[in-house]
């Protein structure tokens, strides 16, 4: 049962330094925006992120408590699934009230994709919304495993009923149905998160066109220009989590970003009641001239601080080191792999 | 449920031990023969009593595997207690050992409480580490050492509650510093406001708890 629940952040808030040229082009939830216009919560409520559901969400809210103090800095994505089998139809397994949270997130925030997936089994009381992340009386939600996201397969089995298959190195394979309460939307966040662990960023290394050749990023600095507020974290002490999430670093993990990113320009676009959608950046997002730069490169020198030299590139066939995917992909000439966005 | 602590455990040792059986015994009280093989970690929780105050405890059950190893050492640092487990019908479990030791003394606290446990002691007739050689083992690196069956559940909620109360007793004696999470201690709500002074009260009679 949770029983804490800490301070609430605001996402774009806390999200400090990753900023890359972005192309929207391949984002087929664009479109999906414009069905969505008009159920961004009204009153109170800034984040349309957090009115989907799928941030700052329960899970968030358990895996950032005290309780657990796990990834504290990193965003969550997530939604709530009910588990289903495959028959003539698709049957649920439990009863209606017990729905599964699923959710990623990244050990260390500034990893330019998400590398853990949770899981956790949710009792909700009757007559209850069960997508609500601040529901009045709260569900009981236990965590029930964190997995690997390399050890995890991840497919959309039924577009139309909204299914994915959750399948595990192991051979554990989970069926599950967005939540009805769940908006299009929401759906088409997890279409974009399936292709994007799919065939990854133009900034990772699963993009053949990049050469990398170096980790760039050292264990303890990953923030451009938040070194000094890194030093003021860790001197606080170790945290629980800290072997998980290594030294913290400000920033956000890249494909989440995106994601929430999207939530975040549509809230702009809401505002400004555009009748087309902005594809490119609006010029107050370009204001710094960080903007072009992959994420946490911004100082060579860092280099020097490396404690894994080489980049080993993501591949569930081998052993690798976990401290590594506190490490980030960079390439050795990011400014060619950008020019032209960054479509996947 | 209100706790006056929670105590992070976590359950290491070779792949096929039992670790997730021992976590499904003290959880749910049942036995699984067959169960899949974990990958990073799955979480059980429950509730006892110690010396008249509730305690939650979080259990992390982490793969065996080998290449999983790299990330289940990710797990160690913040835990309170970390239940040390292998197979008496498998000597190379016994063998292995002192790197699991080594790998939880290099990356969790100093003053961990570790466990020791000799599981399936039901399979007597396949028996191949001796319990003498398990109690030798944990005399000679600081342990606490039963032997356990997650089948009959024989040992299985002295092992945990066992080591709460090691816990609970460096707690009690100003070892651990409660108030350092790093520590694998949390204060509950209910305990926060008299924390400050509590007694030097140790040991204490333990009763099982429901599942939290």
């Amino acid at each position: 049962m949770m029983t804490s629940v800490p301070p609430r952040k605001t996402w774009w808030k806390s999200k400090k330094t990753v900023k890359v040229r972005r192309s929207y082009s391949t984002f087929p939830s664009l479109n999906a925006w414009e069905k969505f216009r008009g159920l961004l919560p009204v009153d109170g409520e800034t984040n349309p992120g957090v009115g989907l559901g799928v941030e700052e969400g329960l899970l968030c809210q358990m895996v950032h408590s005290p309780e657990f103090n796990l990834f504290p800095n990193s965003v969550v994505f997530e939604s709530n699934f009910v588990q289903v089998r495959r028959s003539r139809d698709w049957k649920e397994i439990y009863k209606a009230s017990n729905t599964m949270a699923l959710g990623v997130t990244s050990s260390v925030p500034c990893l330019p994709l998400p590398n853990i997936l949770l899981m956790a089994r949710v009792i909700w009381h009757q007559g209850q919304s069960q997508t609500w992340n601040r529901p009045s009386t709260v569900p009981s939600i236990n965590l029930k495993s964190i997995l690997p996201l390399k050890f995890v397969e991840l497919q959309i089995w039924d577009h139309h009923e909204r299914i994915l298959r959750l399948r595990t190195v192991t051979e554990k394979i989970y069926f599950l149905k967005l939540h009805p309460d769940h908006p299009e939307t929401v759906f088409r966040f997890w279409i974009r998160l399936v292709q994007i662990l799919h065939k990854g960023l133009s900034i990772t290394t699963k993009d053949p066109t990049i050469l990398v050749t170096h980790c760039l990023v050292p264990k303890s600095l990953c923030s451009p220009g938040g070194k000094s507020e890194l030093v003021q974290k860790n001197s606080k002490g170790l945290q629980p989590s800290e072997s998980l999430t290594h030294l913290m670093a400000q920033g956000e993990s890249e494909a989440l970003s995106q994601i929430f990113s999207d939530l975040h320009q549509q809230k702009q676009y809401s505002s400004s009641r555009s009748e087309k959608v902005q594809i490119n950046k609006t010029s107050s997002e370009k204001a710094t001239p960080c903007e072009d730069s992959i994420p946490c490169t911004c100082d060579l020198n860092w280099r020097d601080a490396f404690m894994f030299g080489e980049w080993e590139r993501e591949n569930p066939s081998g052993p690798q080191p976990h401290s590594l995917l506190s490490t980030l992909a960079a390439s050795s000439r990011p400014r060619l792999s950008l020019i032209g966005g960054n479509s996947i | 449920m209100a706790y006056a602590y929670l105590f992070k455990y976590i359950i290491i040792g070779d792949t096929g031990v039992g670790k997730s059986c021992l976590l499904l015994q003290f959880t749910d009280k049942r036995f699984q023969p067959v169960h899949d093989l974990t990958m990073g970690v799955e979480f059980g929780a429950r509730m006892i009593t110690i010396d008249g105050k509730q305690i939650k405890l979080q259990i992390w059950d982490t793969a065996g595997q080998e290449s999983f190893r790299s990330i289940t050492r990710s797990y160690y640092r913040g835990a309170a207690g970390a239940l040390l487990v292998y197979d008496i019908t498998r000597r190379d479990t016994f063998n292995h050992l002192t790197t699991w030791l080594e790998d939880a003394r290099q990356h969790s606290n100093s003053n961990m409480v570790i466990m020791l446990i000799g599981n399936k002691s039901d399979l007597e007739s396949r028996r191949e580490v001796k319990k003498e050689e398990g109690e030798a083992f944990a005399r000679e690196h600081g342990l606490i050492f039963m032997e356990t069956s997650a089948k009959t559940a024989s040992n299985v909620e002295e092992a945990f509650i066992n080591t709460a109360k090691e816990i609970y007793e460096k707690i009690q004696e100003g070892v651990f510093d409660i108030n350092n999470e790093a520590n694998g201690i949390k204060i509950g709500p209910q305990h926060a406001a008299t924390n400050a002074s509590h007694g030097g009260n140790q040991g204490g009679q333990q009763a099982g708890g429901g599942c939290c």
